[in-house]
């Protein structure tokens, strides 16, 4: 009923298990972002039999790591412990799994952890830029959302909410289960039936999220930080999804145009220009069509023309797409370099894991090979064409609006919109 | 010495493990292409790190892992940050980045670009002690792997564009990890108050005023002085044959010559008799505060159980400042502790991130009655076991991959000289006790000892409640 992964490696003493469900910050009800995560991270703040102190000793003391993990599309219990400690530990997290006690005091005192950590974040300039980015790129949209949820939406989140978030969603229809390390595949087995044993059986939860549509136009948002001496910028629009026909076609052609230290982005902006520590393009999926993303942190005084450099590369990318070398080569890199993909036990794993609950295409990691192998440039070329938009773009930048807004709005030709916000909207 | 080089030595009689492939690869070899067998340790349960030497001093750490046909190749170079003079910091650094250029066979750009094509993926690293270049390469990558970083090993081309190129990189990476980042700025002024006069006192990435200055010249003489076989250590980890690699290296590195590596200038730091206190004002939204409590060295007795007591103080939620800080007492949003890990005596570093209002000054004194505890008392026998575990943990964490087992070798063999030093500390943690916490509770958690930065929020953030707005405000501006 629940899948379950299990890759042995005995390697090394150490049992890796993640439990994942279906379910994430998209089920979020309006007016409650971030109540995904918070009953994720209530889950080790008391349960049948346990303070929450006494759940943090213990994990300690069995010399194990506990975490949480909650994405758009997922939510993952992810715990790792040496082997001599397995079975207690596994105790504790089935427990903690199946009998949380969502106690109020905890509540409220997570709530404001949570709220604290919000204000601390402002301090990342990278977290600022991809925030922007995807909040104007998927306006009223769940992948718009901050996984997190904001200060007023995690102040409104009540117990009953969280409880009620719990019963939805973890259940064992909704749950996928992958385990690596120094197990057998039958003792992987009997140890996700342990940990699962007392949830109901439930429904697998259906996803809420409608694929995304592109908003028309270029658009600027300038998150507007002081004495910023670097801009972080993010420029894309929407990407690939893992069912499109030309899935593959379009990762290997944006390897070729960002995906590796020497390809042409990196190439263009750092090795010969030296205007950023890194330049890289990214095309992202989840269950639905995510981003196209290029990613550059330029000195203040070269972002307007690292800018510039870029909208014209991404130009010369759908004008003249890649070149035949360019294939060959990331053709090779991409089918050599697979062996890393598949060296350890929780990689083996994790790809199980993603596939199931991404609802990939069948045979989505063990075609890779062959798939890539098989793109032809003109496969590659329209791609590009097709998926990467130079009109409906978003330009997400953070720096000092006073001194750099004008001269990167300038930068963008045809600009349909621009706002300004500050750093500590959010 | 360099001419008696080119001619071939007679052979020797070995004893030993490898005596007879050893016989069989030496055979018309010249003295500074023969391969010695210096030692066999052990790494983990099941692994051996084997240590090789050849005629030039290049030491050769071979790890046979045959769970995937992937291979890590590290070269660790006895050379940091700790090595540059003042007015050329950040050259260590800098020439990190200029390795990955032109050599005398192979153009700019070619060196990624070729070891990517053939599946690879490089990386590098500077840090006080220490250089390293990494390559994580297919198994059948080894031969050309290693041709093109025995390549940069000595004959690497430094020209005018390249260097000024990658100087703005590197400026562009401090803006990066210091100017604009409020840990990194913070981390960089607590290291320059506490040393007054031993080379940590300087950033690795250098100032930025040095950077802008270093010239290609200092960059090649850099290079001379420092880049040498016997200056360096290789870690070979993955799906290889000894007798392959040992073949390659004497192919590839057995015509280099070896050089004399200056002697080290170093400057111990004078004892430190009073805390010293600075405030700086930075773009954050809460108070933040950054201490330094001056640590042994890696190689000291109570390293290791320093590091124990630094879990109890802050490893993990149950952890005793953890509790205290950010759930009982809510004065702050983060807290972490590292003891550094260096060759000399460095610094044992704090970092207490404010909730809201709260200030330095609560902080700080929250802290201290916390090390106030373990000063006067000893921990709880669960909290010492606690600890342990939670390093075992840790250990076993690092070793899942081929360049995670590389990392390590490498680093305990440049630092202390010890490639399987990782898992003898192992072993130190498991005998440490509840005495050996006090000691060093009290010897280096000494407030007259210790350095302090105070951050304070320069009033460019609005005040909670229009935070709180914030969201709605934005949504009606778009």
């Amino acid at each position: 009923m629940t899948p379950v992964f299990v890759e042995p490696s005995p390697a090394l003493p150490v049992v890796s298990v993640v439990v994942a469900f279906r379910s994430g910050s998209a089920h979020d009800p309006h007016g409650r972002e971030g109540l995904g995560r918070i009953t994720a991270r209530m889950l080790r703040r008391g349960a049948e039999g346990w303070s929450s102190e006494a759940i943090e000793q213990t994990i300690d003391l069995l010399g194990g790591e506990l975490g949480v993990d909650v994405s758009p599309s997922a939510t993952t219990v992810h715990f790792e412990v040496i082997k001599r400690s397995l079975e207690p530990f596994m105790d504790l997290v089935a427990t903690l799994l199946t009998r949380p006690l969502f106690d109020e005091h905890e509540l409220a005192r997570l709530k404001r952890e949570v709220e604290a950590e919000i204000v601390e974040s402002r301090d990342s300039d990278a977290m600022l830029c991809s925030r922007a980015f995807r909040r104007t790129l998927f306006p009223q949209h769940p992948y718009g959302r901050r996984v997190g949820g904001t200060i007023p939406t995690v102040r409104g989140i009540a117990r009953d909410d969280v409880a009620a978030f719990y019963a939805a969603h973890y259940t064992r229809k909704n749950a996928i289960v992958a385990i690596s390390g120094d197990v057998e595949v039958e003792e992987g087995h009997a140890i996700a039936e342990r940990l699962l044993a007392k949830l109901p059986d439930g429904a697998m939860v259906p996803d809420p999220v409608p694929p995304p549509s592109a908003r028309p136009g270029r658009r600027l948002v300038f998150v507007d930080k002081p004495d910023r001496t670097q801009t972080q910028m993010i420029i894309g629009g929407l990407g690939t999804h893992a069912s499109d026909p030309d899935h593959w076609p379009l990762v290997v052609a944006n390897t070729a145009f960002g995906g590796t230290f020497t390809s042409r982005l990196m190439n263009e902006v750092r090795s010969k220009r030296g205007w950023s520590y890194g330049a890289y393009s990214r095309v992202g999926f989840d269950r639905q069509r995510d981003t196209f993303t290029m990613w550059t942190a330029p000195a203040a005084t070269d972002a307007a023309a690292c800018l510039d450099l870029q909208l014209g590369l991404l130009h010369a990318l759908r004008e003249e797409g890649i070149t035949a070398d360019e294939l060959a080569f990331v053709k090779k890199y991409l089918v050599r370099s697979h062996a890393f993909e598949v060296d350890t036990a929780r990689k083996r794993v994790h790809q199980k894991l993603e596939a199931a609950l991404f609802d990939l295409p069948e045979g989505y990691h063990e075609k890779q090979i062959e798939r890539i192998e098989a793109v032809t440039l003109e496969q590659a070329n329209a791609a590009i064409r097709t998926r990467l938009s130079e009109d409906d773009l978003v330009v997400s930048v953070v720096g000092t609006h006073e001194a750099l807004g004008e001269a990167i709005a300038k930068a963008i030709p045809r600009l349909a919109d621009a706002q300004v916000v500050p750093f500590d909207a959010e | 010495m360099q001419t008696a080089a080119l001619s071939p030595s007679p052979p020797r009689a070995r004893k030993g493990p490898y005596a007879e492939l050893l016989n069989e690869l030496n055979r018309d070899r010249t003295p500074l292409a023969q391969v010695e067998h210096d030692a066999t340790v052990p790494f983990g349960p099941a692994l051996r790190v084997e240590r090789f030497v050849l005629g030039n001093g290049l030491r050769v750490l071979v790890v046979e892992d045959h769970a995937a046909p992937v291979v890590c190749i590290q070269t660790w170079f006895g050379v940091g940050s700790r090595h540059e003079r003042e007015g050329k910091t950040g050259i260590a650094h800098l020439f990190e980045h200029l390795m990955f250029g032109e050599t005398e066979s192979s153009p700019h750009g070619a060196f990624d670009r070729t070891l990517e094509e053939a599946g690879a993926e490089t990386n590098a690293a500077t840090f006080l002690d220490w250089t390293y270049y990494h390559m994580n390469l297919p198994a059948d990558a080894l031969e050309l792997s290693m041709r093109l970083e025995a390549d940069r090993m000595t004959k690497l081309i430094l020209r005018d564009p390249q260097v000024s190129s990658e100087k703005e990189v590197v400026a562009n990476e401090r803006r990066q990890r210091v100017d604009d980042d409020v840990d990194g700025a913070v981390s960089e002024l607590l290291y320059k108050e506490a040393f007054r006069e031993h080379a940590y006192r300087c950033p690795t990435i250098g100032w930025m005023e040095d950077i802008k200055g270093l010239t290609t010249e200092d960059c090649v003489a850099f290079y001379r002085t420092y880049y040498s076989p016997n200056n360096a250590a290789m870690v070979v980890v993955g799906d290889v044959q000894m007798k392959q690699v040992l073949r390659l290296v004497q192919d590839n590195y057995g015509s280099l010559p070896s050089a004399t590596i200056p002697l080290e200038d170093v400057h111990p730091e004078s004892p430190q008799t009073e805390e010293r206190r600075l405030r700086v004002e930075k773009p954050t939204p809460t108070q933040k505060v950054a201490i330094g409590y001056k640590s042994p060295a890696l190689g000291d007795f109570d390293h290791a159980p320093l590091v124990l007591l630094n879990e109890i103080l802050f490893g993990g939620r149950s952890s005793r400042v953890h509790r205290a800080l950010v759930q009982q007492k809510e004065l702050a949003s983060e807290v972490r502790g590292w003891v550094g890990a260096f060759r000399d005596p460095a610094l044992y570093d704090v970092f207490l991130s404010a909730r809201g209002e709260h200030t330095c000054e609560e902080l700080i004194a929250a802290l201290d009655e916390v090390l106030e505890g373990v000063r006067a008392k000893a921990v709880l026998p669960e909290e010492l076991d606690k600890a342990k575990a939670r390093v075992e943990l840790a250990v076993l964490q690092g070793l899942e991959t081929v360049s995670g087992k590389a990392e390590q070798i490498g680093f305990y063999e440049i630092v202390l000289g010890d490639p399987g030093a990782l898992f003898e500390r192992l072993a130190v943690y498991r005998r440490v006790t509840l005495g050996d916490l006090l000691r060093v509770a009290r010897r280096y958690l000494v407030t007259s000892a210790r350095t302090v930065i105070e951050v304070i929020p320069d009033g460019s953030e609005d005040d909670d409640e229009d935070e709180a707005e914030g969201e709605e405000a934005e949504e009606a501006a778009s």
